[in-house]
């Protein structure tokens, strides 16, 4: 028997904002200025997602896959981490380092295909996010197991840093997500470990994905707390998030979030929804964006005018158009560079095969020498 | 090119110590140095792992430097990782070459690729402790000599040492590097024979070969355990044979390769891994694209055959000992263009 249905979720999950985005109890405590920069982070996030799509269409960057719909599961548990605390993303929390004011040319350029030694040899003069970012994770689930890593150091060396990543939920069935929970259980890492369930692994629902319950219980087996949130109500990711962080860096341990969401966009630029899912299911979705609810909440709670969410839609358009014009400006990445940063140090291999590039750049025979002197 | 002894080139006293000895050892002196070092691995605890590689240390060192972990391969991998990002100078243990397989996702998606695709902004420093290879009669996977898998991956070293005080070195030598190691320890020569080994701090080169013996006639190229082969080999044949002990099997020290043969004019390589593809295909291929002019022989690989390591009554005929590599030297030493 299943219990999922990917078009009407139960809601047996925390929520502090309701479908319209007016509090279901006394208002959260959180100071207007966080609620201003997560407001900030959903709109550059939403202005980013919409040229890299266009970029895409053009063919300036191959592949790209978008937040749209559930950034405020990525802005949510983002903006409850502190300076120094460590984040290990995958390709789908852009939002979370927009968040931090992570440099978008820089996300850019990447996208463009450009080696990372371009982008910073070229990008360099832009400062780094205050939370550390690792680069964002392209294979699933490997970046939880390295992320709790990254907590036992800090725990082992009694610091009380967190240290934070990402799954959706097709990623709960990989075994690196079990065997972080599990180091992370065992050895009571300082680990959040968030779950987008955003109802869709590309075409395969939840319902194929798993017989259990919910994703969140799955930490149960691994003796690792759980809980389970409303993944479009920003407020109420942020509070678990909040919580989840707080006995982390007080010595509590790991904590598995499921924030249920739904990925309102293809899977990426390169998949095609409307194959596997329909129109009533994006519809009844839709009804539960994130971000109207927070336009709602943020208006009637007296924080931000119509005004000024205005200025800051403008200000996102025009700093995104920016980050694509230095992204732009980066130069074609000189091939050479696809050998930089394997090993320290050199070895003949690397030298040989640096050479035979540089003869077929220039037209020549790279297959000349016969005696291994030849390229040295 | 290196010269034979290099550990014999260290002043101070010396203890008489057998490769595990020296792996002991050499973990306790680096776990000294520097509070970075940490063991991780199942059953490196109080017993000491299950070759003794790690006992005394959890005594000394505590369970926060020498860590009993879940029994997962790709467990005790991704977390290494994620704990050499943070500073900290990683050794996990992965108790039999045969149950690295698990693990191979976390080496390949982040252990060998996150140095590169950082562009050089995070280093993962650790060294893999890997017991490998055959010929103490034990179980399915426990023989394993899979070193291809991991010579064929971009962005990790590849080391193996052949004697006590080399192995020392190497490994120190390799904990204190800021490129991922993978350390194949010739599990059948752990309790070999003893030699003296320096007890103060060395470190030997990780880049270079080194050349055992020097001979005219032929050149035999070999690694860890089937060293010990090779040796009786040369002295049973009728040729001068020199001896390269590869030591880094990545990156390979292509120039002492190439020196050798071009020297002798004929090749053997002399590997328990399987032929096809094995390090000895890698190796036939440099000689003759760089020193084919040199040759008198065809190039001949003693190899183990392209199967599963087959069970204890079998292993013998699968592993090459010296008498096949014998047969070998004769061959190309038989043959004339």
């Amino acid at each position: 028997m299943s219990h999922w249905t990917e078009v009407r979720p139960s809601e047996d999950f925390y929520r502090v904002l309701d479908a319209d985005g007016r509090p279901l109890d006394d208002p959260p405590d959180v100071d207007e200025e966080t609620l201003r920069r997560m407001y900030r982070a959903f709109v550059r996030s939403r202005a980013f997602d919409a040229k890299a799509l266009s970029l895409q269409r053009r063919g300036e960057i191959s592949i790209h896959a978008a937040s749209t719909g559930e950034e405020a599961v990525s802005v949510g548990s983002a903006a409850a981490l502190e300076p120094d605390d460590w984040c290990f993303p995958t390709y789908r929390q852009t939002a979370a380092s927009i968040y931090w004011d992570a440099p978008l040319a820089r996300t850019f350029a990447g996208l463009m295909g450009a080696e990372p030694e371009t982008v910073a040899e070229h990008l360099d003069d832009e400062s780094n996010p205050a939370v550390n970012f690792s680069p964002p994770y392209i294979p699933l689930t490997v970046n939880v197991t390295n992320a709790v890593g990254s907590a036992m150091a800090d725990a082992f060396n009694d610091r009380d840093t967190v240290t934070m990543s990402y799954v959706g939920d097709g990623s709960t069935s990989e075994g690196d997500f079990h065997e972080a929970l599990n180091f992370a259980g065992v050895f009571e890492a300082p680990a959040v470990t968030i779950c987008h369930n955003n109802q869709w692994a590309i075409s395969v629902p939840t319902h194929r994905q798993t017989a259990a319950e919910t994703f969140a219980r799955k930490a149960e087996a691994h003796g690792v707390p759980y809980d389970r949130v409303d993944g479009n109500d920003v407020l109420a990711v942020y509070e678990k998030s909040r919580e989840a962080i707080e006995r982390a860096r007080n010595g509590g341990g790991p904590t598995l979030l499921e924030c249920v969401t739904y990925r309102m966009v293809d899977h990426n630029t390169a998949d095609e929804d409307s194959v596997y899912r329909d129109e009533e299911e994006l519809a009844r979705w839709a009804d539960l964006d994130p971000v109207d609810r927070f336009e709602t909440y943020l208006r009637e709670a007296g924080v931000m005018d119509d005004d000024e969410m205005d200025r800051v839609a403008e200000a996102a358009e025009a700093d995104v158009d920016e980050a694509v014009e230095a992204a732009r400006s980066v130069p074609r990445s000189d091939p050479q560079r696809m050998f930089d940063n394997h090993l320290h140090g050199e070895s003949w291999t690397e030298r040989h095969q640096r050479a035979e590039l540089r003869r077929e750049g220039m037209g020549e025979n790279p297959f000349v020498d016969f005696d291994g002197e030849g390229f040295k | 090119m290196s010269s034979g002894d290099v550990a014999l080139d260290v002043e101070g006293d010396t203890e008489r110590w057998n490769v595990v000895d020296a792996v002991r050892e050499t973990l306790a002196q680096e776990m000294r140095r520097d509070d970075a070092v940490r063991l991780l691995g199942y059953d490196v605890g109080p017993i000491g792992g299950v070759f003794r590689a790690t006992e005394g240390l959890y005594e000394e060192f505590g369970g926060e430097r020498v860590i009993d972990t879940p029994l997962s391969e790709n467990g005790i991998l991704g977390t290494a990782v994620g704990m050499a990002m943070r500073g900290e100078r990683v050794v996990p243990e992965i108790q039999f070459m045969g149950f690295l397989y698990p693990a191979f996702g976390q080496l390949m998606y982040s252990l060998a690729k996150l140095h590169e695709r950082s562009g050089g902004g995070i280093e993962v420093p650790m060294t893999v402790r890997i017991p490998y290879g055959g010929g103490i009669k034990s179980s399915e996977y426990h023989s394993e000599s899979t070193e291809t898998f991991l010579v064929h991956t971009p962005g990790v070293r590849v080391v193996c040492p052949s004697t006590p005080a080399q192995t020392k070195g190497l490994l120190a030598a390799s904990i204190r590097h800021p490129d991922p190691v993978m350390f194949l320890e010739p599990k059948r020569i752990y309790r070999g024979e003893r030699e003296a080994v320096p007890t103060g701090e060395y470190t030997l080169s990780l880049d270079e070969a080194r050349v055992v013996r020097e001979g005219e006639d032929v050149t035999l190229l070999t690694w860890g355990a089937m060293l010990e082969h090779a040796e009786t080999a040369a002295d049973s044949v009728d040729a001068d044979v020199e001896i390269v002990d590869l030591v880094s099997l990545s990156p390979l020290d292509v120039e002492t390769v190439l020196d050798s043969v071009k020297k002798t004019g004929r090749c053997v390589v002399l590997h328990e891994a399987r032929r096809t593809l094995g390090l000895g295909a890698e190796l036939s291929a440099l000689v003759n694209e760089y020193a084919l002019d040199h040759l008198h022989a065809p190039i001949k690989r003693a190899t183990g055959y392209d199967v599963h390591f087959p069970g204890h009554q079998t292993e013998d005929a699968y592993l090459p000992d010296a008498e096949r590599a014998e047969h070998a030297i004769r061959a190309v030493m038989s043959y004339e263009f």
